[in-house]
């Protein structure tokens, strides 16, 4: 079978943007990719004889836009991979994708951005005390116009000196054993919600 | 806002769209059953034989998962129309989990029609 250049115009054009926005997955899984979807438009266009540019345009308008399909390719990717990646770059990256889906997502992520920045503000804090052991620590001020308030403070505390520090050299072990643990629970947390919660999107035709 | 305000109930429409959603990889794994098929075969039967019409673009990623889960595996083979097809075939794997599947479709579906005899009187 034969097609005159002018009716695989659009289906080229098509398969090269599909190729485009696969460009996250290697290249043997892109290739397998492109290469089906251009036997399901050859199938599909013949279906009443010959392919024409009509019905390979129509077999094309049924797949949706190529954008579309090569998203639900990469979602499906980079959530399968992490599940098994050791990366917790990997895992944010893939509950970003994953947060802009559904709500199981987006509170996934917020939870795992928040466990991520207090593990690594524990670990940050042990690892600075050595240094700035008048500046770093976990400080509990009151606030002097209003004795009844108080705040707890991780970190730098610009007003150093006038609370009350907590620990002292004690934020270095605490700090790199907790920090440690919410890094490692926080990671775990978004493998196992992953593996729980994440369906592949389904679309309906109309 | 009004906590007394009663919630919209979901469309019929909406509800039937759930319902489907949740029973496609059973059928595409109960349209493997009986041997390979390539993804627009697999297209086809959902259609005709359980009206489950997904936009085409969707059933491809989602053999693509069923393949990574290990439920089925796939392989390229040429055909009399010029190109070749890629064919999907469930695993022992997929077997187990289309009839662990079928088991509790049914159990659940006998119990939800014995609930709802009256009703189906009643639309009669």
């Amino acid at each position: 079978m034969t097609l005159s250049p002018d009716s695989t115009k659009t289906m080229d054009a098509y398969l090269t943007t599909l190729r485009k926005r696969l460009r996250q997955l290697n290249e043997s899984e892109v290739n397998e990719i492109v290469q089906e979807i251009h036997s399901h438009i050859l199938d599909k266009a013949s279906q009443q004889g010959v392919p024409t540019r009509a019905t390979i345009d129509a077999a094309i308008t049924a797949l949706g836009t190529p954008e579309e399909l090569a998203g639900s390719y990469v979602t499906n990717a980079v959530l399968q991979r992490a599940q098994a990646t050791p990366s917790p770059l990997l895992i944010l990256r893939a509950l970003f994708r994953w947060a802009g889906l559904s709500v199981a997502g987006f509170v996934t992520f917020i939870v795992s951005v928040t466990g991520y920045c207090v593990g690594a503000s524990l670990l940050l804090c042990a690892v600075l005390k050595p240094f700035f052991p008048q500046k770093v620590g976990l400080w509990f001020n009151t606030d002097s116009t209003d004795p009844d308030s108080f705040r707890l403070h991780l970190g730098f505390t610009p007003t150093a000196g006038v609370g009350h520090e907590y620990l002292g050299g004690w934020i270095i072990p605490i700090g790199l054993v907790l920090g440690a643990i919410f890094l490692f629970l926080t990671y775990r947390f978004g493998q196992w919600s992953i593996r729980k919660f994440w369906r592949p999107q389904v679309r309906y035709a109309d | 806002m009004d906590k007394n305000k009663p919630i919209e109930p979901d469309a019929p429409e909406k509800w039937e769209v759930q319902l489907r959603k949740g029973s496609l990889e059973l059928a595409i794994l109960a349209a493997l059953w009986d041997g390979r098929l390539y993804g627009l075969e697999i297209l086809r039967h959902l259609e005709t034989a359980s009206e489950l019409i997904v936009t085409e673009g969707t059933i491809y990623p989602l053999l693509n998962r069923l393949k990574a889960l290990g439920l089925v595996t796939s392989e390229w083979v040429e055909s009399t129309s010029g190109h070749p097809r890629k064919y999907y075939e469930l695993t022992p794997a997929g077997r187990q989990r289309a009839l662990e599947m079928t088991q509790i479709w049914t159990k659940f579906s006998t119990s939800m029609s014995d609930l709802l005899a009256p009703l189906q009187k009643e639309n009669q």
